[in-house]
């Protein structure tokens, strides 16, 4: 006898046009914990509700289709397990992925998921300096593969997208995914457009990231498109040099930290935005300036600035060894 | 309406090189899909593809290595052409952007793969299919394409001879819809959902297989049914061959290599039907493991080579059985696989009606004959459907327009409303489970005349109760509840095509082992099934094997 629990699913129902407001359904049953919640969610279709609308294909995590919000978190149904998620939750709350719209029950609109993927330019682009061997593969380093060896791992599923609070303040941000697949290119040996991909990207693309790694913890693949994009905005300052305002922010915190181990904030919006940029953002600063009117003053050195310092120290070694 | 001058079916490796390489002859393109093209099953191929390339090796070996792993079922001419594309076809797609894995010298890294007399798998770790799927989708939209996304094909027509276009049922917005097409070419892949225990994707219904029968296409070999011989205990998850190429090794409850008995000189890497049948009768004589498996172990090749050239199966494992192949071993047994049969064709992907072309899974060249060899399945996808696509695209350059109307398009709509209209009757999915159960009790690999006649009667039940099949599902948009009716009614077509295939060939060869005739028998059946639709079930004929070289001889591994 297989040991079993009980789990009560809450199940997003909404027919846009046909619903007046979307609806949580609860389905129960007794199941194995190891059940993933894609069989769940399979067997309410089978047995109780045919008219569930999901995505799903492959069951085994390659295809991509059933990302949905599992207990507030953006994730593969047929990835994860029921056992877990009752004993942390008591209870399984499955909505449709986030920042795309709601096309019906738990299946979303991926038009601007695949919008701002295309927007990366998501294909080889030739190098005339280096034309593909003929009738040969191109050679490469056992360097080279690494660095990007490991980037075919997306499945483009989109939990990542879901997962991003940059996407939700600002649509024009192209979402981890997009960019994790920009920086496959851009490292590509045989890519021709490394320095156009970067120059192209950096005005409201790249800088806008959080630095959350909500993308990284909502990978099924662990394809770490934070990882990426901080790869993408180091590869973006070589190319470019310091021209940004997004990669400007990034010198002047670093800058910042190291000079007092706090931020000076009035100092760091000049050093990213210049002085006629400040200025424009005066009628926001002056409001929190009324809240806070301590920002106006330099911050003292911290008491630990030393070994802050050591930490700026060890990272430059371990850079400059590789 | 809508027109183009080739429709391709199916996006997944097949279908997108077959558009590519039409789109390249300057032809008008679209693209029909059930699933986004990155979602294709090509996505979920592990263990790599076969080119021999390199001094060692050589192409003749390659093509002596399928012909016998056909169990000379394979035509030969067609064999010879596949492998002589192998090389040209694989720097192609390092050109596109496949990121494979590499030897230490930058070339592209070769493995070990069953029934292979050579380490001629190239691969990309255990993602070499979805490694593929990215690249070909990547070029691909650097061409002009029309891609339907989210349509299932419901109704080819066929008039004056010669395909003239399609019905689809558009999911997004619950319509159906008319394309006309001077060629069509039909790559929906494999109908691996007629079982349950299989590696297959749920979408795998054979769709475009059963719509080109019904239309008046041959079927080829049906019943030759590849049985990977590891796919993970109950999800039955694809292990990839490349885990025992690696030097994975499988062993019975008894702690014993069962493999030196049946394949004494390759062991764990004989072809894949020897191995799925080693495997059974070790679980029928009472060596399996409780629950009816066996172990597949990698213990011994250590965590380093397990996490890099076998990161999926690790994840796999890890999150469907819970057991972490570095430190354990992987529970494993067969499961449907792959279907040597499929849309009969010759190797420009021309089928039996013209202006109808197929390629990868859903067609049957016949390359694979009896038996697939592992590392060959993502090579056809590529050699044949770029065939396909130059083939339609010089057929789309002469053919007259094509002739569809309104009556086409409400012909095939109307018996779909009319199982929306009814009030009750039978669900898809609940007749999907006893049609696969059927299948999975009755056709495994072991075969014997009972057990066929009793699944061929129960598919006749099926097939009466199918008339009452049911959508309830009443909203337009992404009705999944209508799309799973349509598959259902493809998989019980199909499932009736290869019971009555493998109750008629009185032998066994390859895939397809009869209890009651161990032995091949080439004096009879060295030849290929053809299935023709006809109201009353499949009518049955048989077509030569082509041959150039290679005289049968036993297969030993």
């Amino acid at each position: 006898m297989v040991e079993t629990v009980h789990a009560t699913f809450q199940v997003y129902r909404f027919t846009p046009g046909v619903d007046s407001s979307p609806r949580y359904v609860s389905y129960e049953f007794d199941l194995p914990p190891h059940t993933p919640v894609l069989s769940a969610l399979l067997k309410i279709r089978q047995e109780i509700d045919p008219t569930l609308a999901m995505r799903y294909s492959c069951r085994s995590s390659i295809c991509g289709s059933c990302a949905m919000v599992i207990n507030s978190k953006s994730r593969l149904a047929c990835q994860t397990q029921i056992g877990p998620e009752l004993a942390r939750h008591g209870r399984i709350v499955i909505d449709p992925m986030r920042n795309q719209p709601v096309a019906r029950d738990l299946i979303v609109d991926q038009k601007p998921f695949w919008h701002d993927y295309e927007r990366i330019d998501p294909h080889l682009i030739a190098d005339p300096a280096h034309p593909m061997p003929e009738g040969q593969p191109n050679p490469m380093t056992p360097e080279q593969v690494d660095r990007f060896y490991e980037t075919p791992r997306c499945i483009a599923c989109g939990a990542c997208y879901s997962a991003c609070p940059a996407k939700e303040a600002d649509p024009e941000f192209p979402g981890p995914m997009a960019l994790a697949k920009l920086y496959r290119f851009v490292v590509d040996p045989r890519d021709g457009a490394t320095r156009e991909r970067l120059l192209k990207i950096q005005p409201g693309g790249l800088w806008t990231c959080l630095r959350c790694h909500l993308c990284t913890a909502a990978c099924p693949k662990d394809v770490r498109p934070s990882e990426r994009i901080r790869d993408l905005k180091e590869l973006a300052i070589a190319a470019q040099g310091v021209t940004e305002a997004g990669s400007r922010h990034a010198v002047a915190f670093k800058e910042n930290i190291y000079e007092r181990g706090l931020l000076n904030e009035g100092k760091l919006a000049r050093q990213t935005l210049g002085l006629a940029g400040t200025a424009a953002q005066l009628p926001q600063a002056m409001r929190i300036l009324r809240k806070k009117p301590e920002l106006l003053k330099s911050p003292p050195k911290i008491e630990g600035l030393a070994e802050v310092r050591k930490i700026y120290e060890m990272l430059e070694d371990e850079e400059r060894s590789g | 309406m809508r027109r183009h001058d080739v429709v391709v079916v199916g996006a997944g490796l097949a279908g997108q090189r077959a558009a590519l390489a039409a789109a390249q002859a300057g032809r008008d393109v679209a693209i029909v899909s059930k699933l986004h093209p990155l979602r294709s099953h090509s996505g979920a191929a592990q263990g790599g593809i076969n080119a021999a390339v390199g001094a060692e090796d050589s192409v003749d070996t390659h093509i002596y290595d399928t012909v016998k792993g056909s169990d000379y079922l394979g035509d030969q001419d067609a064999i010879e052409f596949f492998c002589r594309e192998a090389g040209s076809i694989v720097v192609e797609m390092e050109h596109f952007g496949t990121i494979f894995s590499r030897g230490a010298d930058g070339s592209l890294a070769r493995r070990a793969f069953g029934g292979a007399g050579f380490p001629r798998t190239i691969y990309a770790a255990d993602r070499t299919g979805l490694a593929l799927l990215q690249a070909i989708y990547e070029h691909l939209g650097t061409e002009t394409i029309t891609v339907y996304e989210e349509w299932d094909l419901v109704q080819l027509i066929v008039r004056d001879g010669r395909a003239q276009g399609i019905v689809a049922f558009d999911r997004k917005h619950g319509t159906f819809e008319e394309i006309a097409a001077r060629a069509i070419v039909i790559a929906t892949g494999p109908a691996g959902r007629v079982y349950s225990r299989t590696t297959n994707a749920h979408s795998c219904t054979g769709d475009g297989l059963a719509i080109a029968y019904r239309a008046g296409a041959w079927l080829k070999d049906m019943e030759f049914v590849q049985f990977h011989p590891t796919a993970l205990l109950e999800s039955g998850i694809l292990i990839t061959e490349g885990a025992r190429g690696e030097g994975g090794i499988l062993k019975n409850v008894n702690g014993d290599r069962f493999m030196t008995k049946y394949a004494p000189h390759v062991m764990d890497l004989a072809s894949r039907d020897v191995v799925s049948r080693a495997i059974t009768t070790e679980i029928a004589e009472g060596r399996g493991f409780p629950g009816e498996y066996v172990h597949l172990e990698l213990m011994h090749l250590g965590k380093e080579k397990i996490e890099s050239r076998l990161q999926e199966i690790c994840d796999f494992s890890r999150n469907f059985a819970g057991v972490d192949p570095v430190n354990e071993p992987i529970p494993v047994r067969p499961g449907q696989h792959y279907m040597m049969g499929g849309i009969s064709t010759n190797i420009r992907g021309e089928t039996s009606i013209a202006g109808l072309y197929s390629a990868g899974e859903a067609a049957c060249v016949s390359i694979h004959g009896a038996n697939r060899l592992g590392g060959n399945s993502l090579l056809e996808t590529l050699v044949f459907g770029k065939q396909a696509g130059i083939a339609a695209a010089e057929y789309a350059l002469t053919a007259a327009l094509p002739s569809i109307t309104a009556d086409d398009l409400s012909a095939a709509e109307r018996p779909v409303r009319a199982m929306q209209a009814k009030k009750d009757g039978v669900e898809p999915l609940a007749l999907r489970s006893e049609i696969q159960s059927v299948m999975d009790r009755w056709v495994g690999i072991y075969r014997n005349p009972a057990d066929l006649g009793k699944a061929w009667d129960a598919l006749a039940d099926l097939r009466r109760r199918s008339s009452e099949l049911r959508i309830i599902d009443q909203t337009s948009s992404y009705s999944v509840n209508l799309g799973e009716a349509l598959e259902t009614q493809h998989i019980l077509d199909l499932a009736e095509v290869i019971v009555a295939g493998a109750i008629a060939r009185t032998e066994s060869r390859g895939a397809h082992a009869r209890v009651d005739f161990p032995k091949r028998d080439d004096a009879n059946w060295m030849k290929h099934t053809i299935a023709a639709f006809r109201p009353e079930g499949p009518q049955l004929s048989y077509a030569p094997v082509a041959y150039t070289r290679w005289d049968p001889k036993e297969r030993v591994y």
